[in-house]
């Protein structure tokens, strides 16, 4: 029964208000966060809009024609081999149609991929099997560089050992970012593909083994709470494979930041201590 | 155009063919109707597997994580435990349920049964060019169905990699855990991909050389011109699908690094590699269906086809673009983003041949004498399934839109509205149709309607919710969506999609019961030579048709749709028969 109530929304369209309310999202897309996410969404809108309208027109003429067609005696079908003027037309408007979709839609997917900004906020991601490693630059800003072939089990990211802005470099297990600041993401997959994706960013992203995915960026608008999702089949814990995102307050992500940046020393001079100790004895 | 364009067979008459014993008759046969049938038992059966791994699929994700009433606990240790299916055989299920669908059920079904069953009798020949090809091209298929089906039961249980089984995951022992059952899977994937070469060119060779006398290219039903480009779409894409999986083979079993990036191999050639064979291979999906399709509306719309030269040019055109679209499935894989803006404008440009056709069979039904028949009802909702199905590729021909719904269930309602939609009822339609002369009786019309209503609204409760749930984020292949907040307030989407695929499969055995029940009384209702008033070659012949399809090698007169022309007793016209004097038939 309790089931049947729930499916009442669904097969009703959403009728009563506090229903509706519940299952707002039954019918379309989760709500876009991102600054860019709103042109797709004006692209999807617009491409809903053209097919439900070339359906309609199809379908209606054509169950008129069913109806009106139907075998009756003594009415004889009409005798036509077809119209070559009905079929230059029926080719050229699709064909004006789907060049103007094409060349809109590599408009905004040019757009989408202009290179990030000098100031954004460079985050590093390596995904395995299954779960995602996120590595941010420490106080000096800059993040040190990866290179594929040094992804070792050791060294995850694949940071290169010489860079020294690799030095205070920290990782965490959540994607955490201020809102209103771009965020460029270095992609890397360590064994099998994976997927960078997230419904409320517009973006899916594949993260490839022995390459480094370095052209994807995104600013996010208000802060909220997100979960990252695989979404290319990379074996039994595929379903499972996410992580949190926290989009911040710039003041709340100082916070975060500093904290971490702090840990990060500490465990740092541990370290040193240790091979001090060691080299000591 | 009336020259002769191929020597007749030598002997065709039945009576040079002596009455052969049960082996020589059904198991190795060198006659393509019984090769046709035995595809289409073959293929029936694997659809009844295929079906039930899709229900378990579709129950998992309705229920997640709970027992599977009344199988759960027959199942695998590799895909259930305590009945409740587990992550892993959840990805075994959805691989093999995609496999199966594909190679063993859809592909069989259209080019193995009605490609063998029609286009000899379409075309006026006595048998395919090749007949022992052609059986060998049928045991190819069994084999390569046991060897899938043994995945099931290797160490480690089956693929679970998905169809498309991408590298590094499917490459490496290590990271998915079924060596022995993805090896199995590139095996069958080769031998499958034999049989389909042997079947493609006995095609195109019997197509080319055994027409009858006056019956040109221009003249051939609309059927045999979508098999005679699908074979050659199939002989040019296959081979690379072949070489992937030997490739996918060694890579698991012998060292080497085709997919392998530690080995210094390319994942990304992988999916080029099978994107190359997987796009034409959607059009292998539908172009024989379309085929089907035409031949059917035509014939109960006692109309001509509405432009019969643009279908088949359109049809061409879609076999042409069909290999240079691959890359759309790799917009978002790390590909070049220029080589993504290339891919979108010919993904776009594909759409219209099928625009082209959708417009004619529109045409085709205008001005008719609509009798609905369940062919007819079949055909008649693929168009409209067909309509959704292209519709809903725009979105993810936009490169923007692609980068959201890429991955979705978005994707799943697309291709099932055009596999399921498309080729599936088209089947169902072309087996109404063709059983008489496959079988020699009627199946019953009334349960013919109760299966098409069931079908047809089970389906679309089934599949269009499938549409929101990929808006929603709902990823493909993922074994519980409930595990991601923003997924779970979808579940009773997801429950309706499994009760209507539960519809389905239900209807599937209301279906089955007619062939049985048919059969069984196959004396009862006898099929005449020509129960549909159709004019192309195969209903001139007793059904079903003897050894040797004709008894004398016919003579063309005229194209295969001259229906309801004016100063005609009958509304149709033979192929076989000219026209009188006085009718003036238009051309086309």
């Amino acid at each position: 029964m309790k089931f049947l109530l729930r499916l009442l929304p669904v097969l009703a369209f959403g009728l009563s208000p506090a229903l509706a309310e519940q299952y707002n999202n039954l019918y379309w897309a989760p709500p876009n966060v991102t600054v860019g996410g709103e042109e797709i969404d004006k692209i999807l809108n617009f491409i809903f809009w053209l097919t439900l309208l070339v359906f309609i027109a199809t379908q209606a003429v054509y169950i008129t024609y069913l109806v009106k067609y139907r075998r009756r005696p003594g009415v004889k079908a009409h005798y036509s081999h077809g119209n070559n003027k009905l079929e230059i037309i029926w080719t050229t408007i699709p064909v004006l149609i789907f060049l103007g979709l094409a060349i809109y839609s590599n408009r905004v997917w040019k757009e989408l991929f202009r290179n990030p900004p000098p100031d954004a906020l460079q985050v590093n991601i390596s995904s395995y099997q299954f779960g995602w490693d996120f590595r941010y630059p420490g106080a000096d800003g800059k993040l040190g560089e990866v290179e594929v072939k040094g992804i070792t089990a050791e060294n995850k990211f694949g940071v290169k050992a010489d860079d020294p802005a690799a030095a205070d470099d920290f990782t965490a297990t959540e994607l955490v970012f201020p809102a209103g600041k771009p965020v460029h993401i270095i992609l890397n997959a360590r064994d099998v593909i994976h997927s960078f994706y997230v419904p409320s960013f517009r973006l899916y992203q594949d993260a490839v083994p022995g390459r480094t995915i370095s052209w994807v960026w995104f600013e996010v608008k208000e802060p909220i709470n997100l979960e990252l999702a695989c979404s290319q089949l990379c074996g039994k814990g595929h379903y499972n494979m996410k992580a949190p995102i926290r989009v911040l307050s710039q003041e709340d992500y100082d916070k975060w930041f500093d904290g971490k940046v702090k840990a990060a020393a500490q465990a740092r001079a541990m370290d040193d201590e240790k091979s001090l100790h060691a080299a000591a004895n | 155009m009336s020259a002769i364009t191929a020597e007749p067979p030598a002997s065709t008459g039945q009576a040079h063919h002596p009455e052969v014993g049960f082996f020589h008759k059904y198991i190795w046969t060198y006659d393509h109707k019984m090769i046709g049938i035995q595809y289409l038992w073959t293929a029936l059966f694997f659809l009844l597997v295929g079906g039930g791994l899709a229900l378990l699929v579709r129950y998992q994700l309705a229920w997640p994580n709970t027992p599977v009433p009344l199988i759960g606990q027959f199942l695998p240790a590799t895909v259930a435990s305590d009945g409740a299916i587990i992550p892993g055989g959840y990805n075994m299920l959805v691989t093999m349920h995609a496999t199966l669908m594909v190679f063993f059920v859809v592909m069989p079904l259209l080019i193995g049964t009605f490609g063998n069953f029609l286009i000899p009798l379409q075309i006026g020949a006595g048998d395919m060019a090749f007949p022992l090809l052609n059986e060998l091209s049928y045991w190819l298929y069994v084999v390569s169905g046991f060897l899938i089906l043994a995945a099931f039961f290797a160490p480690g249980g089956a693929p679970g990699t998905g169809w498309t089984a991408y590298a590094p995951l499917s490459a490496e022992a290590k990271y998915n855990g079924t060596q022995m059952g993805q090896s199995l899977w590139g095996i069958a994937i080769f031998v499958n991909g034999l049989s389909s070469i042997a079947g493609a060119t006995n095609y195109i060779t019997t197509v080319v050389n055994m027409r009858a006398p006056g019956m040109t290219m221009f003249r051939m039903p609309l059927t045999v011109w979508s098999l005679f480009i699908t074979a050659i779409l199939l002989v040019l894409a296959v081979p690379v699908l072949s070489a992937a999986a030997a490739m996918l083979f060694c890579d698991l079993n012998m060292g080497t690094s085709f997919f392998k990036p530690a080995g210094g191999g390319q994942p990304l050639l992988w999916q080029h590699l099978f994107w190359f064979f997987g796009h034409p291979e959607v059009y292998i999906l539908i172009l024989p269906a379309m085929g089907l399709v035409s031949e059917i509306i035509a014939v109960f719309a006692r109309k001509p086809i509405f432009g019969y030269k643009a279908m088949v040019y359109a049809m061409i055109a879609i076999g042409f673009l069909g290999f240079i679209v691959w890359g759309h499935h790799m917009f978002v894989s790390g590909m070049n983003l220029t080589l993504s803006a290339t891919f979108s404008v010919s993904t776009m440009f594909i759409a219209v041949p099928s625009a082209i056709k959708t417009f004619n069979w529109m045409g085709t039904v205008w001005r008719g004498s609509i009798e609905f028949t369940t062919a007819m009802c079949f055909a008649l909702a693929f168009v409209t399934m067909f309509v959704i199905g292209g519709l809903s590729g725009i979105f993810m021909a936009s490169t923007p839109v692609d980068l959201f719904v890429h991955h979705t269930y978005f994707i799943v309602a697309h291709f099932h509205y055009v596999i399921f939609g498309g080729s599936i009822l088209a089947i169902f339609g072309a087996l109404y149709f063709w059983f008489p002369k496959m079988f020699g009786c009627m199946l019953n019309e009334t349960l013919g309607k109760v299966h098409f209503f069931l079908t047809f609204i089970f389906f679309n409760l089934a599949f269009f919710p499938m549409h929101n749930l990929g808006l929603g984020g709902m990823m493909r292949r993922i074994a519980d969506p409930t595990v991601y907040e923003h997924l779970r307030q979808l579940q009773p989407l997801n429950q309706i999609s499994t009760i209507g695929a539960m519809g389905l499969g239900f209807t599937t055995f209301i279906f089955l019961g007619n062939i049985i029940i048919t059969l069984w009384n196959r004396k009862s209702h006898p099929a005449p030579d020509n129960p549909w008033h159709a004019n192309t070659l195969e209903w001139t012949v007793p059904s079903p048709p003897g050894h040797g399809n004709f008894p004398v090698t016919p003579t063309v007169y005229h194209g295969p749709y001259e229906y309801s022309v004016p100063g005609l007793d009958k509304d149709y016209l033979p192929q076989t028969e000219p026209a009188p004097a006085h009718v003036k038939l238009e051309a086309h």
